[in-house]
C-alpha cells in the first residue's frame, strides 16, 4: 500500500513540476524526464527482483550494460567527438570497478547481487555525472581559450601541453559538487545509502561507516574517471597535424 | 640575391561562415603565390576578412590549405614534423596572449619544450622588457608589454621565420612605435625572415620591405 502512495505522490510532483516549468520553456522536458524516470526505475526494480535470484555473472552483465549507457551519455555530452565513446566507457568502467572491488575483497559486503548491483550502480552513476561535467567543461574551455591553446601550438607545443590549463579547469569544475558534498556531509544532508540503511533499521554508526566508505570511493572514482577521460579525449579536439579542430561547437 | 626561404604556390583556402544558422562557404585565398628570400621582410596589407591571418596560419600550419603547396627551405611544410615546423616558423598574434605565470615563466616555455639553453636576460634586453618585470605576473602587464613578452617568447624558440599578425594594431601609438622599432631592429640583428601583416600602409612603407596587397584571394605587389 505504501509503495502505491509513494508512486502516486511522485506522479503528482512530476505533473506539478512540469506545469510550473512551462514558464521557463522546459515543461515538456521535465514531464518527459519525470515519466522516463518512473518507468525506468519500475523496470529496474522488476529486473533486480529477477537478478537477485540469478547467478552472479548476470549482475556483472547488468553493470557492464550500465557502463555502456553511462559512456554513451558522457559521449553525447562531449558533442559526439571521435574517440570519446571508448574513452568514456574505459574511464567509467575502470574507475568504478576498481573502487567496487575493495568492498567485496575486504568483506564489507558479501559478494551477492543485492549488494553488487546497487553499490556498482552508485559508483557508475556518479562517475558518469562527473565525467559528463568534466568533458562538457573541457570542451567549453578549449573553445573559449582557443587563442591561448593556439598560442601554445604556435610555439611547437603538443596538444597535451596546449590544453593542459583547460584540462585542469575541466576536472576542477566537475569535482566542485563532489567536494562541496563531502564538506557538508552530515551537516546539510544525510546521503542516500545512510538514509536507506537507517530506514531499514541499521544502527546509525554502521550506516555512517558504510556511507563514508562509499562516499570516499565515489570521490576517488570521480577523480580517476574524469582524469582518464580528459586525458584520453584530448586528441579528439585536434587534427593529426596538431591543429585545433575548427568545427568545435 | 639570397636563396628562397619561403614559397607559396597556388595556395587556396575556403572557410565556412555561419550565416543565419547555415554554413556558407567563402573562398578567401585562391591560387595565391608568394616568394620570400632568406632574411627578407615582406608586408601584406588588405581589408578585414581578406584572409591575411588565414595566410599566416597556413604557413605556421595552424590550419591546412585546401590545395597548393607551401615550401620552407625547398621542402613542403607537410613533410616537416608540425612541432618542429612551428619552432622554425614563429608567430606573433594580433592580440597578445600571455600564459598564466610570471614573465620569466612565459619566456621559458620554449626552453622547456625544446631543451634550449637561452639567456632569459639577454632575451628580455633584446625585446626591451625591463629586467624588473621578469618576476611580474604576465597577466597584469599592459598590452604593449604583453606583446613584447610574446615576441620574446617566439624568439626564444630561435626561429628562422617570424610571422607577425598585425602586431601593433591592438596598441596605442607610442607602444606601437616601440614594437615596430623593436621588430625592425631584431630583423637587422638576427637576419630573420619576416612576413608582416598590417592594415597601415605607412607602417608597411616604414619597414622598407616588399609590400603586397591581398585582394580577391591573391597577392598583388604594392608599388605606390
Amino acid at each position: 500500500m505504501n509503495e502505491l502512495i509513494a508512486l502516486a505522490l511522485t506522479v503528482i510532483l512530476v505533473m506539478l513540476a512540469a506545469a510550473y516549468a512551462r514558464r521557463f520553456g522546459i515543461g515538456k522536458e521535465i514531464s518527459l524526464s519525470g515519466t522516463r524516470s518512473i518507468v525506468q526505475i519500475l523496470i529496474l526494480a522488476s529486473i533486480i527482483l529477477v537478478l537477485f535470484k540469478l547467478p552472479l555473472y548476470w549482475s556483472l552483465i547488468v553493470l557492464l550494460t550500465m557502463v555502456a549507457i553511462a559512456g554513451h551519455t558522457t559521449y553525447t555530452r562531449s558533442g559526439k567527438l571521435d574517440k570519446v565513446f571508448p574513452a568514456a566507457i574505459f574511464s567509467i568502467a575502470s574507475a568504478s570497478l576498481l573502487m567496487l572491488v575493495p568492498f567485496f575483497l575486504l568483506g564489507i559486503f558479501p559478494l551477492e547481487p543485492q549488494y553488487l548491483i546497487p553499490t556498482g550502480s552508485i559508483l557508475i552513476g556518479n562517475t558518469m555525472n562527473v565525467s559528463s561535467l568534466a568533458i562538457d567543461r573541457y570542451r567549453g574551455e578549449i573553445k573559449n581559450r582557443r587563442n591561448e591553446v593556439e598560442a601554445y601550438l604556435a610555439l611547437g607545443a603538443g596538444p597535451k601541453v596546449a590544453a593542459s590549463a583547460c584540462l585542469k579547469q575541466g576536472i576542477l569544475s566537475a569535482l566542485i559538487p563532489s567536494i562541496d558534498n563531502m564538506k557538508n556531509l552530515g551537516l546539510v544532508w544525510i546521503p542516500g545509502v545512510m538514509t536507506g540503511m537507517l530506514l531499514a533499521g541499521a544502527s546509525p554508526f554502521t550506516a555512517a561507516s558504510i556511507q563514508i566508505a562509499i562516499f570516499t570511493s565515489i570521490f576517488a572514482a570521480d577523480l580517476m574517471a574524469s582524469n582518464l577521460l580528459l586525458h584520453y579525449s584530448t586528441s579528439s579536439f585536434f587534427t593529426g597535424a596538431a591543429q585545433l579542430r575548427e568545427d568545435l561547437e | 640575391m639570397n636563396p628562397v626561404h619561403l614559397e607559396l604556390k597556388n595556395v587556396s583556402r575556403a572557410v565556412f561562415r555561419r550565416v543565419n544558422k547555415t554554413r556558407v562557404k567563402t573562398q578567401i585565398l585562391s591560387s595565391l603565390d608568394l616568394i620570400v628570400q632568406r632574411g627578407e621582410l615582406v608586408t601584406i596589407m588588405g581589408p578585414s576578412g581578406s584572409g591575411k591571418t588565414t595566410l599566416l596560419r597556413l604557413i605556421n600550419r595552424l590550419a591546412e590549405a585546401d590545395s597548393g603547396s607551401i615550401m620552407l627551405n625547398g621542402k613542403d611544410i607537410k613533410e616537416y614534423d608540425p612541432f618542429e615546423l612551428r619552432r622554425k616558423v614563429g608567430m606573433v598574434f594580433q592580440i597578445p596572449v600571455v600564459f598564466r605565470g610570471s614573465v620569466n615563466e612565459n619566456l621559458a616555455v620554449g626552453m622547456k619544450l625544446w631543451g634550449y639553453e637561452n639567456d632569459i636576460y639577454a632575451l628580455a634586453r633584446d625585446c626591451v622588457i625591463p629586467l624588473e618585470l621578469l618576476n611580474a605576473d604576465a597577466e597584469q602587464l599592459s598590452v604593449g608589454e604583453k606583446q613584447r613578452v610574446c615576441i620574446a617568447r617566439a624568439l626564444a624558440n630561435q626561429p628562422e621565420v617570424l610571422l607577425l599578425d598585425e602586431p601593433t594594431s591592438a596598441l596605442d601609438a607610442a607602444s606601437a612605435e616601440k614594437i615596430e622599432t623593436l621588430l625592425l631592429n631584431l630583423r637587422k640583428e638576427k637576419g630573420l625572415t619576416m612576413v608582416w601583416i598590417t592594415h597601415d600602409r605607412e607602417q608597411a612603407k616604414r619597414t622598407g620591405g616588399k609590400r603586397y596587397f591581398l585582394r580577391n584571394g591573391r597577392l598583388e605587389e604594392d608599388h605606390e
